[in-house]
């Protein structure tokens, strides 16, 4: 197993609305999704996975809707909203900002 | 954001649903997770097990999704009042002690604010009020003066401060040609005061333009007050007349209900009328009883109308030295007038009140402490189930509030009951017309109140539950090992509750000495069995003199043939009352340059038996006699400071002075000197003052002083007769003994001592009970303790000792700290304070001596129960 990294602060709600943008899902798949992408190096706490959804969705950056799981069962499904869609632009340029900044701090040309 | 309201208001409402699709959302994944784990070959178990790791605490992962929803701050609202309401059900002691203390504390409060707010700060009834402006004359000798007309008239021409300016005087009148003679009080006004101040009659009309000059036809207003006592409140009011000092006057309007002013008003009448009858008015070096109210001009501040009006004083006195000789103007808001002086009472009472509250909140903050070590058990397993710390300190906060609000309301109920008796106790010239009572401001106040007693008593208790030691607190014993940091707070809360009683104490203390030795003030006067009645002779045939003095003359001679009268006479001034006219005089043989340098004394009209009548000693010479009448030699009696200033080191008696400033002297004999009297209230020196008989200087206002062998009251009724059979229209006012003089003259002193008292008893009973419940408490924790030493052989001595300790430690550090308060506090009641010094060394030990015994006292109860803990019984109770 790889070594695991913890989440820095503010990164949760990108990484949902990043992964909300592919397509919507369930709590549960969003930290699948997560750790699949970041090659099992990120993992979100399930603890901090939900109050995050919520606060998410009463910002009125995600909606909720009751679908059925490939499983078939009753599951809620998230998905992105239009200020959700421009929220991801906003806080992905700004996180990109950091880390390209921070990067040249740490490895000056 | 209405959207966020929304979605809020969703997750309350809907609560049950919203609940249960949490519920659902996280099982899914739960099993979601535990089919992943199975997938990759767990044994159930283990599975499990790895699953619940995972999630963390259940409950505290939907606890933030609801506070990720906004359910907090609505939902856990109406949960923790719910909550909240059921436990103090449940502790109904505790609760009733919580409440009753509040009570008293936002009770006190709320009554003194409402007086305060009534006397002090409501806004008065004219328009745009806070930038009106009362205007009177100041000279070095006597201090604030009423303004000349002339004078008035240049400042209203000369100034630019003012968009507007207008002369009020007060006036008299005796009303006849209703049931019974009345003596009325009332205003002369610019005709512009009116739109100036905003006030509109409510029926008829305001005054014009041309009512300001002398000749205009007589016409009045009424107070709203007259026209409901007099007329019935009939609107066909207008244009009928009554009868003013024997004039027919045409009533043109009605005042509003709300209208006041400092004095009372029952009439208002242009100044033109007034002029017509005031013949003085042109006079610049006569002073009435004029002030002059103006509005700042917009943009303009006082210091600047203050600067503009001193150089036009300057001005005057310049181009009128014989009239303005150093006179100044002083400008004061106009609010500050009305019940100004009642300032440093109300500031005190209002800090008194507020430090009952603080004492009430300590004491609160103690109980809750105490609750919160018996609740300690049931807070550490609400946060080992999952509720944050910011949870508990919510619910607590909510039943502080809930505690809070329920004795604010009770408190309101207390002040409600409570205004009246208090309203009744204050003297009618500080109340100045203001109605004391209920009202929005008021209640806002009561309303802050509330919040601040939550802060106060709530927050630290709430901030203790939620620090709560989960693991110490939910062992079994753990109640007896975690009350360390209470314990600290609740002996801080008893100390500062010891250290406010003694600050108010204090206040009381040194109020009732300064009380008890005003007094006990020498007054130069016996007021025992004295009774005082004014008279005003202001009808057309009282014009003449020798009229004026008949009917005095008469009415004693009549009174004094009444049985029961020892001696009667009649004076223009009595004791303690400050109201008084004042003249220069010319001393024989000395020749001075600058009007200011000549004595300005006050002059009194008196009639041979004043002095005994009011039983003023006679320090040499002699007093007036009947033979002191029209065609006698003029004779005068003066004081004692007037002998010690004027006369040093000589005898007055046959020496001579004259009134006015030299021209054409008439002189007139000193015969005789007086004790010095308090003319002007118990608490203030007496000044020069020169008495005339007043069958040699007539005067139409005179108060009848009559001092009986019975008591006084009983004569009313014949003096009336008296004076009916000479004249049925003469109607008597301001009917008193002397004694209610001496009374009313220190009333405020009084109401401050009343309620400073009441306010310190509170908190003496509060702090005595804080200090009983944090021993009683504190010998409760430690009977195990006790039980060991006792077990050891201590004696009942050392157990008491111990326990005694305690409360020595707090009361000491209490009075120490409440002396070093009050020391740094009272001189803000310096004003009220008479010869005691606001450090009074004697006062300040008696205070802490009373609060070192009670609070001796407060521990002494609770210790002895120490001492029959059983050592056995303590030690298996492990």
């Amino acid at each position: 197993m790889k070594e695991r990294i913890e989440l820095p602060q503010g990164t949760l709600d990108l990484l949902i609305l990043r992964t909300l943008a592919l397509e919507p899902q369930h709590g549960w798949g969003i930290s699948e999704r997560v750790q699949q992408m970041s090659s099992d190096v990120l993992r979100i706490q399930q603890g901090s996975l939900y109050p995050a959804l919520h606060r998410l969705e009463r910002r009125g950056w995600i909606k909720a809707h009751w679908g059925t799981s490939d499983n078939n069962r009753r599951a809620k499904y998230y998905e992105l909203t239009k200020a959700g869609r421009l929220q991801l632009a906003t806080e992905r340029a700004s996180w990109q900002k950091l880390t390209a900044a921070v990067a040249q701090v740490l490895d000056p040309a | 954001m209405l959207k966020d309201l929304f979605f809020r208001l969703r997750s309350v409402f809907r609560r049950e649903t919203v609940e249960s699709e949490m519920e659902e959302e996280l099982r899914f994944h739960s099993e979601r997770q535990l089919e992943k784990y199975r997938n990759t070959g767990m044994s159930r178990e283990e599975a499990q097990r790895r699953v619940r790791m995972d999630f963390g605490g259940l409950e505290q992962v939907k606890e933030e999704c609801r506070d990720a929803r906004g359910v907090s701050l609505l939902e856990t609202l109406a949960q923790d009042l719910r909550y909240g309401w059921r436990t103090l059900l449940k502790s109904p002691g505790f609760a009733a002690a919580a409440l009753f203390t509040l009570a008293l504390g936002i009770g006190a409060n709320t009554a003194i604010f409402s007086v305060v707010y009534g006397v002090l700060l409501q806004p008065l009834p004219f328009r745009d009020a806070a930038r009106l402006v009362l205007l009177h004359e100041t000279t070095p000798k006597v201090g604030d003066v009423s303004v000349s007309y002339p004078n008035f008239q240049d400042w209203r021409a000369q100034s630019h401060s003012f968009s507007e300016m207008a002369a009020v005087s007060n006036v008299a009148f005796n009303m006849t040609g209703t049931s019974q003679p009345e003596n009325i009080g009332g205003l002369a006004v610019s005709p512009n005061f009116l739109s100036m101040a905003g006030v509109r009659p409510v029926i008829g009309r305001g005054f014009t333009p041309d009512e300001e000059k002398a000749g205009t036809a007589p016409v009045l207003l009424l107070s709203y007050a007259l026209w409901q006592s007099h007329f019935g409140g009939d609107r066909r009011v207008i244009g009928q007349t009554i009868r003013l000092d024997s004039r027919t006057v045409t009533i043109v309007g009605v005042l509003p209900r709300d209208f006041r002013w400092v004095e009372t008003c029952d009439v208002i009448e242009p100044m033109g009328v007034w002029a017509t009858n005031n013949g003085t008015v042109a006079e610049r070096g006569d002073r009435g009883d004029l002030t002059v109210v103006g509005r700042l001009a917009a943009g303009v501040r006082m210091e600047q109308a203050r600067a503009e009006m001193d150089g036009i004083a300057a001005r005057l006195a310049r181009a009128y030295p014989q009239a303005n000789d150093q006179c100044g103007v002083k400008l004061q808001p106009l609010r500050e007038t009305f019940s100004g002086d009642a300032r440093p009472a109300m500031a005190v009472l209002l800090a008194a009140a507020i430090f009952v509250l603080l004492v009430a909140c300590a004491n609160v903050a103690n109980l809750f402490l105490m609750r919160g070590a018996v609740r300690a058990k049931e807070m550490a397993l609400r946060i080992a189930i999952g509720a944050s710390g910011g949870r508990i300190v919510r619910q607590i906060l909510t039943e502080s509030f809930l505690v809070a609000l329920l004795g604010g309301l009770a408190g309101l109920g207390l002040a409600m009951a409570g205004i009246p008796a208090i309203a009744r106790l204050i003297p009618a010239d500080t109340l100045a017309g203001a109605s004391i009572g209920m009202n929005g401001a008021v209640l806002l106040f009561s309303a802050s109140l509330v919040v601040l007693s939550v802060l106060m008593f709530g927050l630290a208790p709430a901030l203790h539950a939620a620090r709560g030691n989960v693991h110490a607190d939910l062992k079994e014993g753990g109640k007896t090992t975690s009350g360390g940091g209470r314990n600290r707070w609740r002996g801080l809360l008893a100390t500062s509750e010891i250290a406010l009683a003694l600050i108010l104490l204090v206040g009381a203390g040194l109020m009732m000495k300064s009380l008890y030795r005003l007094l006990a003030v020498d007054s130069g006067f016996r007021p025992e069995r004295v009774l005082k009645m004014e008279m005003s002779l202001r009808t057309a045939q009282y014009d003449k003199d020798p009229v004026v003095i008949g009917f005095w003359q008469q009415a004693l001679d009549r009174v004094r043939a009444l049985p029961g009268v020892e001696s009667a006479a009649v004076g223009t001034a009595i004791p303690l009352t400050d109201d008084h006219s004042r003249t220069d005089i010319t001393m024989e043989g000395t020749a001075l340059s600058k009007p200011s340098d000549y004595p300005h004394p006050d002059t009194h009209i008196v009639s041979p038996g004043y002095e005994k009548t009011l039983g003023i000693r006679l320090l040499r010479g002699r007093g007036f006699t009947d033979a002191d009448r029209e065609n006698a030699p003029r004779v005068a009696l003066v004081n004692a400071i007037v002998a010690q200033r004027l006369f040093p080191g000589a005898d007055p008696v046959g020496k001579r002075f004259s009134f006015g400033r030299n021209r054409a002297p008439q002189w007139l004999t000193i015969v005789g000197v007086l004790a010095d009297t308090k003319m002007y209230g118990l608490a203030n020196p007496a000044r020069l003052e020169v008495y005339v008989p007043f069958r040699q200087m007539a005067a139409s206002e005179m108060v009848l002083l009559v001092k009986s062998g019975i008591e006084p009251a009983a004569l009313v009724s014949a003096i009336r007769a008296v004076v009916v059979s000479i004249d049925k229209e003469q109607p008597i006012f301001g009917i008193a003994t002397m004694q209610e003089v001496v009374n009313a003259s220190v009333s405020t002193r009084r109401l401050t001592l009343i309620l400073l008292a009441l306010f310190s008893g509170l908190a003496l009973v509060l702090a005595s009970i804080g200090i009983y419940g944090v021993i009683s408490y504190s010998v409760a924790q430690r009977a195990r303790e006790i039980g060991i030493r006792m077990a050891l052989g201590a004696q009942r001595g050392d157990v008491l000792r111990l326990v005694l300790a305690q409360g020595g430690k707090i009361s000491v550090a209490g009075i120490a700290i409440g002396s070093a308060a009050s020391a740094g506090l009272t001189w803000l009641m310096a004003k009220l304070l008479y010869s005691v010094s606001a450090v009074d060394p004697a006062t300040f030990a008696a205070v802490a001596f009373v609060l070192a015994v009670i609070a001796m006292v407060a521990s002494y109860i609770p210790a002895r129960r120490a001492l029959r803990v059983d050592p056995l019984v303590a030690l298996r109770n492990e």
